[in-house]
């Protein structure tokens, strides 16, 4: 007796079809970059207009941080003037807080100075530990 | 003499067909749960920073500021003196609003301050100065 030939059955291969997914999802879990917001916090006073109550500091509590157009960095508290650079000013604020806690930071920029100047100084302030902060400008 | 037929052994195979239903079944997954940010905004390099926190997204209110000194919220160009309402409008649809800002490391810092005025003005006291961390 013949054996009769079997027919070819036409199948189409899925053996490599979970390895274009997996490619596909290492392709988009490779490529998505998630969008996190990272910042320096700092919460601002209100209004002059609508502020109830102005507090009077003392001016022995306030130190004085002034960056003028070229970025250039001088402190002031109490009678003592200096011109410092940036990566002194931390080590600066630092100490100063740790003889007066109460001291108030009042960072002044210059209109025309630039703005990194202003992120870079407020960056040395909140990593001196200063959480009275006060922004002004001339 | 009678053949004695061998049993035969059972074959073990990992079955692979669904293999590929549960990768599509992620991929697909990832794709719909991807959200992408809407916002155009401004072209801005941020400035760096070492003492950086998160920003709960939900809250935030982006105000982008390039170095030309263009202000930028929701996609709309607006004036120095419109950032007032635009940012009252943003604190009555949200209390704990944040304006965030994505300002140019460039920009002149007085476009800021003015900036920082409205805000106040607005009554949107809380603010945070977006920044690169350091590396």
């Amino acid at each position: 007796m013949l054996k009769r030939k079997r027919k070819d059955l036409g199948g189409i291969p899925t053996a490599s079809m979970s390895d274009v997914a997996f490619l596909l999802l290492v392709f988009f879990l490779s490529t998505t970059k998630f969008d996190v917001k990272k910042g320096l916090g700092l919460v601002l006073p209100p209004a002059s207009a609508n502020a109830d109550k102005k507090v009077k500091l003392n001016d022995d509590n306030i130190t004085k941080v002034w960056i003028n157009a070229e970025g250039e960095i001088t402190i002031i508290f109490g009678d003592n003037e200096e011109t410092i650079t940036m990566s002194e000013l931390e080590a600066k604020i630092k100490q100063i807080i740790t003889e007066n806690p109460d001291m108030v930071i009042s960072l002044k920029t210059d209109r025309k100075s630039k703005y990194k100047n202003m992120v870079h100084a407020l960056d040395k302030l909140q990593a001196a530990g200063a959480e009275k902060i006060s922004l002004s400008t001339n | 003499m009678a053949k004695i037929k061998k049993a035969k052994k059972p074959e073990t195979t990992i079955p692979t067909a669904s293999m590929s239903d549960i990768a599509f079944l992620l991929l697909l997954f990832f794709m719909v749960s991807t959200v992408f940010v809407k916002e155009k905004g401004l072209n801005v390099t941020m400035p760096q920073a070492d003492e950086i926190q998160k920003i709960p997204r939900d809250q935030s209110a982006t105000i982008y500021v390039d170095r030309n000194g263009n202000i930028s919220i929701d996609d709309l160009i607006v004036s120095i003196p419109d950032v007032k309402w635009v940012m009252q409008k943003k604190l009555i649809e949200n209390f704990n609003v944040i304006s965030c800002f994505r300002t140019d490391e460039n920009t002149n810092y007085g476009i800021m301050s003015d900036i920082l005025n409205q805000l106040r003005e607005a009554e949107t006291l809380r603010v945070s100065f977006e920044a690169k961390l350091k590396r």
